[in-house]
């Protein structure tokens, strides 16, 4: 299970609409906490990063791994660890696509998030497997929901 | 030995540990020894085929060593190196 934090939920938001009709892209830090049922993990900050996809953006994103290699320097600093990877869908669901699949890392969670007409309008946290042929969702929490 | 960073996810692999040394002249033997140590770990970063998987990155302090020499970069005892994945997506 994967839980926001009402700023970073906010953060993310407010980044995906302010990117629209685009793709936006970031990183989640936070905690990992190992319970009975799995893990809980807890996005405490939200870490806008660049799109850097060369070609149109409305429907691709593309995260240096330099930037990566920040957050998770970042995340190291703060004692915290890097969770996961957000981006958004422009005027789709927030499904885990075949792109989003084949380029892909099992480590992270990857939550979606759906841009109806520049609102927000729903999201999904997506793990995928190491060959990058499944994609399994987990259950995301986060304040308005 | 030069230093690697962990991943989060990663390190229940490496006994939970953020950061591990190991002993090597080049980038591929300093990751051959601590797949050795940690074999549970190799077949996270490799493939069926003992390549590095395509979504694993690996740099040398802060530069890809795809731009250097690949695995024969050379590594000092002072040099850390970092695991990144690469990821991207779409929504078509």
């Amino acid at each position: 299970m994967i839980t926001v934090e009402r700023k970073p939920w906010r953060e993310m938001v407010n980044h995906a609409q302010a990117t629209y009709p685009n793709e936006c892209c970031g990183a989640m830090i936070g905690t990992i906490v190992s319970g009975p049922d799995g893990d809980v993990k807890t996005v405490i900050h939200a870490l806008a990063l660049d799109n850097a996809s060369a070609g149109p953006q409305a429907a691709r994103y593309e995260l240096r791994p330099e930037d990566l290699l920040r957050a998770d320097r970042q995340a190291r600093e703060l004692k915290m660890d890097l969770i996961g990877i957000y981006h958004s869908h422009p005027d789709c669901d927030a499904y885990f696509s075949e792109t989003d699949l084949k380029n892909s890392c099992p480590w992270y969670s990857f939550i979606v998030l759906s841009i109806q007409k520049g609102q927000y309008h729903h999201a999904n946290s997506w793990l995928p497997n190491a060959e990058q042929t499944h994609a399994e969702k987990e259950e995301l929490q986060w304040p308005e929901s | 030995m030069a230093r690697i960073l962990i991943p989060t996810p990663l390190r229940q692999f490496v006994e939970k540990l953020d950061t591990v040394e190991a002993d090597g002249a080049t980038v591929g033997e300093v990751l051959a020894a601590l797949t050795t140590r940690f074999p549970n770990l190799k077949k996270q970063l490799y493939n069926d085929e003992g390549k590095l998987r395509s979504f694993v990155n690996v740099y040398l302090n802060d530069d890809d060593i795809r731009y250097l020499q690949k695995d024969a970069t050379s590594v000092a005892a002072t040099d850390t190196l970092s695991i990144v994945p690469s990821i991207a997506g779409g929504l078509i």
